[in-house]
């Protein structure tokens, strides 16, 4: 406020010692153009638009004034020169009462003072006074106004933040805020999307709770049976009393060992995948990795009765991947491929680049999944009840699907009529 | 049998798992030394009189990477092979990282410890001696490094890219087990478990090539460990 009226103060001022000093100097040239009868032939002419507050006078040596507006007798003696200063001047009415903005300039013999008296300006800034003091108090009002309509709209919006955090803290993970903006990204203000990054953090948190869950019993129920074998083959070996035959029967023991050993470490993998480190992932080429699964598994495939067949796009750009965990991921496709779909004789390998995702595909011509138990199929990793028969492979289906996820991507089931296509789909932003 | 009896580390803070890599080492002919803790191991590595270490990951007062790192700060090169209940690629290729010649995953077989000590030793005595060979050969199986060429018997053997690195493998290792792992680590550079038969279906095909048409076998299949190419049965 006081900023505001020194500002509008200082520069009422410079304007004033602009024109007071613009003034006199025309006048000077005046004077020494045509003398005194010239310099009091101007004022007078000045005199005529019947401005109050103007001071244009003539001095002479002993203060006395000799022509032009302006108190009689300014002081005892001529005033000195200067070129701009504010004071009071005179010892008359009006010039005693108020204060002048004036220059005083050196004519021959006399002193020509020219300047205007304050009172205009006084009253305008007078004026910016009450009018900063009024907005000052209306600020006042509003702000305090607005403030406590502010409180308790940020109260209300919070509250219903704060309420789901609380139901999600007793328990109830479903819970989500109600977002009018969801959907519309960018849309919205700052609670909106404070709603939205809240609402995603739970959908996570629910999906890897669920996905916890799921594994566990998965885990549960896959490590049941090696280990009722593993059991079984243990009781049988314990009881052989021939060197020979207990030599085989423990052989077997360490191969159901290893199958309970693998399915662990698969799980661990998974649950590492959800939180691998990005500078674990470097920029590979998708074909490469490709081509490797290729010459590692086309043998495999081969060997067992099917065709393999590759198709990769040639010359895709780099994409930042995970290599180890992705081949793997791949891997565990075409091992599904062997077990389940066997009996139609190919097995297929894609790479497929799309303008801003990338295809990993493995496609069978085994039974399929019909298209309404596709996502089905995908919420429960793959444990179809086709999968049970076979032990892990429910748990290398939900590898896939985690690693889809480490790389921002999905896993994606479709028709290869006849057949199942599934697709590793990476976004080629990531 | 080595030449010498070579002197293994065993720096391992289980005492179960410790004793029973002692007792397998004794038997398979090593001197061997146990502590268990970083700190002791680093003290005795540091000596340099050792030809192996066998540490653990986990260990109390130092862990086995830190120690590993002091060991290598120390200008001591002793090959050292990490073993650890960690078994992600991730925690693998991080001990590898780290300066660790091998990195076997507890719960291991003996058959693939030995084999992974085997193949250590041979590559160190390789690095003093023929380690610029061009031509390996084992029994009357030819392999030129250079060419990529194979004959047996004076007869030449097509080879595609991935099998001629395979045998080759198995040539600087002739005489050796070669366990599945190793073969899946170092040719094709994958640190993950693929479950299936992978390795066997290569190792078939390439067997198939080497044998076909000749009277003695030469790649072997070690029941339980892995492969090994070798005149003797």
């Amino acid at each position: 406020m006081a900023f505001v009226w020194k500002l509008v103060r200082d520069q009422a001022i410079d304007e004033l010692r602009r024109d007071t000093v613009e003034e006199s100097e025309g006048l000077v040239a005046i004077y020494r153009a045509g003398g005194l009868p010239a310099l009091a032939r101007t004022i007078d002419e000045g005199r005529a638009n019947g401005d109050r507050s103007r001071i244009v006078a003539v001095i002479a040596a002993d203060g006395r004034r000799v022509a032009g507006i302006g108190p009689a007798i300014v002081g005892s003696g001529a005033p000195a020169p200067t070129i701009f200063r504010i004071g009071r001047m005179g010892d008359s009415s009006p010039w005693l009462e108020r204060e002048a903005g004036y220059a005083v300039r050196e004519v021959g013999p006399y002193r020509l003072v020219s300047g205007r008296l304050l009172d205009d300006w006084e009253q305008e800034q007078q004026g910016i006074e009450r009018a900063l003091a009024a907005a000052m108090l209306l600020s006042l009002a509003l702000g305090i106004g607005g403030g406590l309509i502010v409180t308790r709209y940020v109260g209300r919006r919070l509250d219903r933040v704060a309420d789901v955090i609380e139901g999600v803290a007793s328990g109830d993970l479903s819970r989500r805020v109600v977002n009018p903006a969801a959907g519309h990204p960018g849309g919205g203000d700052a609670f909106d999307r404070l709603a939205t990054r809240l609402n995603a953090m739970l959908d996570k948190t629910e999906r890897l709770m669920t996905e916890l869950r799921i594994v566990t019993d998965g885990l549960a129920h896959d490590l049941r049976s090696p280990l009722a074998r593993l059991r079984a083959k243990a009781e049988v070996a314990v009881l052989q009393a021939d060197p020979a035959q207990r030599e085989a029967a423990m052989g077997g023991l360490l191969i159901e060992t290893d199958l309970v050993m693998r399915m662990l470490s698969t799980m661990i993998e998974i649950t590492r995948a959800e939180s691998v480190p990005r500078d674990r992932l470097a920029p590979i080429d998708p074909a490469a990795l490709m081509e490797e699964i290729a010459e590692l598994y086309g043998p495999v495939i081969e060997d067992s009765g099917m065709r393999f067949e590759v198709g990769i796009e040639a010359h895709p750009p780099q994409i930042v991947l995970h290599r180890e965990l992705m081949t793997q991921a791949i891997a565990n496709l075409i091992d599904n491929a062997l077990r389940h779909a066997a009996q139609g004789g190919e097995i297929r390998l894609g790479l497929v680049i799309g303008p801003d995702e990338a295809r990993f595909q493995v496609a069978d011509r085994g039974p399929g999944i019909a298209e309404a138990d596709r996502a089905q199929a995908l919420r429960r990793f793959g444990r179809l009840d086709v999968a049970r028969s076979v032990p892990g492979a429910g748990l290398g289906m939900a590898l896939v699907e985690a690693v889809a996820r480490l790389h921002g991507g999905r896993l994606e089931l479709g028709d290869h009529a006849p057949g199942l296509i599934v697709a590793i789909v990476i976004p080629l932003t990531a | 049998m080595p030449p010498v009896t070579r002197k293994i580390l065993i720096v391992e803070d289980d005492s179960s798992t410790s004793a029973y890599l002692a007792k397998g080492l004794s038997e398979a002919g090593f001197a061997v030394e146990s502590c268990s803790d970083g700190r002791d191991g680093l003290f005795l590595a540091s000596e340099g009189i050792f030809d192996l270490i066998i540490a653990d990951r986990m260990l109390p007062g130092l862990n086995g990477i830190a120690m590993l790192g002091a060991i290598r700060a120390a200008g001591v090169r002793t090959p050292t092979l990490i073993l650890s209940a960690l078994g992600t690629v991730d925690d693998r290729i991080d001990g590898l990282n780290a300066g660790a010649d091998d990195y076997l995953v507890k719960p291991f077989s003996f058959a693939e410890l030995t084999a992974r000590i085997d193949a250590i030793f041979r590559r160190v005595d390789r690095g003093a001696g023929e380690g610029q060979a061009t031509r390996l050969s084992v029994g009357d199986l030819e392999i030129d490094l250079l060419g990529r060429t194979v004959a047996r018997a004076g007869r030449p053997i097509q080879l595609g890219a991935r099998e001629f690195n395979l045998l080759e493998y198995l040539a600087r290792h002739a005489g050796q087990v070669v366990t599945r792992t190793m073969m899946l680590e170092k040719i094709w550079n994958y640190h993950f478990d693929p479950g299936s038969n992978v390795v066997d279906v290569h190792i078939g095909r390439l067997r198939r090539k080497l044998e076909e048409g000749f009277a003695a076998p030469i790649l072997h299949t070690v029941r339980g460990a892995g492969y090994r190419l070798s005149v003797e049965p």
